[in-house]
């Protein structure tokens, strides 16, 4: 089984360390990982575009032309939905993204990524930053949801990719960043529930 | 540590190559997207964690880097640099004397894309340059060309045992996409080989002198010295010619790539297989020398249809139009300005082909 | 081309850093002269085992064929950068170039410069003749205004080449450099027409000593020796020596500009 997926935004919204992320946590589950962050003409204008590929195969080519996942954090991201394949899913970031996906054949979860992050201020450590930094954990949580990994398991990788990244000053945003996963977990999770 | 996988970029494993293998120095001049080399050789150098990284130390330019290169390497160490594309350009004059010389060295090159200044996407365009030998006066070359990030990490190891070997600078053509590509890697649990260096300059004891130049004012010493050089570059095409296959053994059609238009390349022969095309893939891991014997020997096996992928308007076809001598339909699909074709490109053009 | 030439012959006689080869310099060269004071330096100290020296681009190209040491070719202006790559790996190495004004200060000045700034334990020997020897007597950068050259016919005009460059006052420009020295070289006639003042060989030779004792303490040493090219000045030995003293002596004025290490005493 092989996985790809686009994960598109603009700088500073945490589009890389969400791909990043993403693609360390396949890697921890075994998985052949590869993971390009946007480079060269792709980057102009703040646009940033990574391609996560996973797979339990070695991976032939890196580079995804035709996602089963989108995660789109921004409006200018929908540019690649038509990329998407038939089937597959758009992941959207709803707090700034209102429009649809214009096509029928792919599932859309919208996740208002901002708003769930900005909640959790409680585990913004002293004089820190603003909660909603951690919405790109939002979505990663979310996009692990659609994995359907089980929640436990889930969780206790994610724990480790968060131990590996989030150290030094980072260190003190582990709660913050753990607990926007469970919620963007929690929340494609229940909307997955059938009606 | 053999079981550890590690996440990486392509220039962050190349630079933790370098020091498994037992890099003993790194000069250069940082240039995107190759500044990942310096910036993780400095940090592991602060930290002194490998033994062998005795220098680390930031150029004031290509210029300086090289011949820092040099004058390491003509002590015997084990010494290279990186850089990009104008960079590349500039070492050109180091490469040829360390060649004259012969000098173990490596440079690696994260091809960029356009002549000058350009931009920061990948392209192959330095690959004339590479396999020809940039520099004056004819040498011969030897030219690496990792595909993934797991041969990012193992090819310095690679190249040093090569220039030793040899006795002549080795370059690691690499490009943009795969020097920012991360990949899941487990380092080899191999120990750092030592090389037979008793030519090295270190000081002459009793008679024996080592003198290290490549100025040969008597015609007939640089005639016996280019010869000798020569006798070299025929070694090594003999010796070393490598190549990486996918599917040759039936195929209709055959893309030759290397870098990273090999792996688009693999996923084409899997979609045209999955279409009932048999396409193969020649993917050369030595550019110089250029694996021109399996060329022939494909096409002695009934092989008919190449088609060479690459992100230039069309250099390593040549080497591939060469080695085939006419007897087989070479065609090429190049990209440039930092620009990938498409699995999809390459589907396109190889049904074209086969048809 | 009489008795001074025989002053200068290509032998430079027996010492054990010499291989004893036949210089290809011209009568009357200070490159001559500087080599026979390295071989004796390098005797004195007892390092010649431990020496390895870059050969520049320039007519002390060849140099290695005279002293009999483990060399190093450097491209055209490179040699420091060589050098700094050797003692960077190797330490307990001694390192030398003999650079040319052209080397140093026109192709190879940011190698000179960068080199000195980092204080590279490293000896660069300057041969200033003002000249291009070796490809036949073009301007280099420190020609004089008004001499004429192959490429200023005319004589130098420093509105459109610049004024002549002070590499002495540049290297000690920077704080790095634990020992910066010019030495004017040439022997100079007297009245007697057998005597000559040899002040500058034997300056020369304390010079070069000194270097090498700042490089083993870990300094950057650098010597500037204002030198003749009679050859390609178009002047007989001893006119162009006088030349020297009377036009380069004053544009490059001799003198320890750095000595941190105090090798020179107080
Ligand atoms: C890259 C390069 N450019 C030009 C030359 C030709 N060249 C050789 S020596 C030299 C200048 C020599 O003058 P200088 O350095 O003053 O040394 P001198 O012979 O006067 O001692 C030049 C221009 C060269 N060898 N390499
Ligand atoms: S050309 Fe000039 S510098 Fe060169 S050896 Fe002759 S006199 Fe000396
Ligand atoms: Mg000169």
């Amino acid at each position: 089984m092989t996985s790809e997926t686009i994960v598109a935004g603009h700088g500073g919204q945490g589009v890389l360390e969400l791909a990043n992320w993403l693609a360390y946590f396949h890697l921890l589950r075994g998985r052949h990982v590869a993971y390009t962050p946007s480079y060269g003409p792709e980057t102009r204008g703040g646009k940033v575009k990574c391609y996560v590929v996973a797979s339990e195969d070695p991976i032939d080519s890196p580079i995804v032309e035709a996602p089963d996942l989108l995660i789109a954090m921004n409006l200018p991201s929908m540019d690649y939905v038509p990329l998407l394949r038939p089937g597959g899913t758009l992941l959207v970031n709803s707090s700034l993204v209102r429009d649809g996906p214009g096509r029928t054949d792919v599932t859309v979860e919208r996740v208002p990524a901002v708003e769930l992050a900005s909640g959790l201020g409680r585990y913004v450590p002293e004089g820190g930053r603003d909660p909603s930094i951690a919405a790109n954990s939002v979505m990663l949580g979310a996009a692990l949801g659609l994995a359907r990994e089980g929640p436990a398991r889930t969780r206790a990788t994610v724990e480790e990719v968060f131990r590996h990244y989030l150290t030094d000053r980072k260190a003190a945003y582990l709660p913050l960043n753990l607990n926007a996963v469970d919620a963007g977990f929690a929340f494609v999770v229940r909307s997955l529930l059938p009606a | 540590m053999s079981d550890v996988r590690e996440f990486l970029k392509g220039n962050e494993a190349l630079a933790y190559g370098a020091l498994r293998t037992g890099l003993n120095a790194y000069f250069a001049y940082p240039i995107t997207p190759s500044s990942e080399i310096p910036e993780t050789l400095a940090t592991e150098f602060a930290r002194s964690t490998f033994p062998d990284f005795r220098t680390f130390l930031q150029a004031a330019s290509e210029l300086e880097a090289i011949n820092m290169v040099i004058g390491a390497a003509a002590t015997g160490a084990k010494a290279m640099t990186a850089t990009s594309g104008p960079g590349f350009s500039l070492k050109q004059e180091g490469l040829s004397y360390a060649a004259g010389m012969e000098l173990p060295l490596l440079v690696v090159d994260v091809n960029r894309a356009g002549p000058g200044l350009g931009n920061l996407g990948p392209e192959q365009t330095d690959y004339f340059q590479a396999t020809r030998g940039g520099g004056h006066g004819g040498y011969p070359t030897l030219v690496l060309a990792p595909s993934s990030v797991p041969e990012m990490a193992s090819f310095p190891a690679l190249g040093f045992d090569l220039a030793f070997a040899y006795r002549t600078p080795v370059i690691l053509l690499a490009d943009a996409f795969l020097g920012q590509l991360k990949e899941d890697l487990v380092f080899p649990d191999v120990p750092s080989p030592s090389y037979d260096v008793a030519w090295a300059a270190t000081g002459a004891r009793g008679e024996a002198r080592h003198v290290l130049s490549s100025l040969h004012l008597e015609l007939a010493d640089q005639s016996r010295h280019s010869r000798h050089l020569l006798d070299k570059r025929t070694r090594i095409a003999q010796r070393e010619q490598r190549a990486e296959e996918v599917g040759t053994e039936d195929a209709e059609i055959v893309f030759v790539a290397y870098g990273i238009c090999a792996r688009l390349a693999r996923r084409a022969v899997r979609i045209l297989r999955s279409r009932s095309i048999r396409a193969g893939l020649l993917r050369p891991i030595t550019l110089a020398p250029f694996p021109e014997r399996r060329v022939r020997q494909l096409i002695e096996q009934g092989r008919r249809k190449f088609l060479v992928v690459e992100l230039n308007a069309g250099q390593m076809v040549d080497d591939v139009r060469l080695a085939a001598g006419g007897a087989a339909n070479v065609e090429l699909l190049g990209e440039m300005g930092g620009l990938l074709p498409s699995s999809l490109d390459l589907v396109r053009a190889a049904e074209a082909m086969a048809r | 081309m009489t008795a001074a030439a025989e002053l200068y012959e290509p032998k430079l006689g027996a010492l054990p850093t010499l291989t004893g080869t036949p210089t290809h310099y011209c009568a009357g060269c200070e490159h001559g002269t500087l080599t026979r004071l390295i071989a004796k330096a390098i005797d004195e100290l007892g390092v010649r085992e431990r020496t390895v020296m870059v050969s520049s681009v320039g007519c002390s190209v060849l140099a290695h064929e005279y002293l009999n040491v483990d060399a190093v070719q450097a491209p055209h202006g490179r040699a420091p950068a060589v050098m700094a790559g050797i003692k960077r790996v190797r330490p307990d190495l001694l390192t030398f170039a003999v650079q040319g004004d052209g080397d140093a200060v026109s192709i190879g000045l940011l190698e000179l410069l960068n080199a000195a700034n980092r204080g590279e334990p490293i000896t660069v020997f300057l041969v200033n003749n003002a000249i291009y020897g070796m490809t036949g007597g073009q301007m280099a950068p420190t020609t004089p205004s008004g001499m004429v050259t192959t490429t200023t016919p005319a004589g130098r005009d420093p509105v459109t080449t610049g004024p002549p460059i002070d590499a002495t006052r540049l290297v000690a420009a920077f704080e790095s450099p634990a020992y910066v020295k010019r030495v004017f070289l040439p022997i100079l006639p007297t009245p007697s027409p057998r005597v000559f003042n040899a002040r500058g060989a034997l300056e020369g030779a304390k010079a070069v000593r000194h270097a090498f004792e700042v490089q083993q303490r870990g300094g950057f040493a650098f010597v500037e020796f204002v030198s003749t090219c009679s050859v390609n000045w178009k002047l007989g030995i001893l006119e162009a020596k006088r030349y020297a003293a009377e036009v380069l002596r004053p544009l490059f004025p001799p003198g320890l500009y750095r000595d941190r290490f105090a090798v020179e005493g107080r």
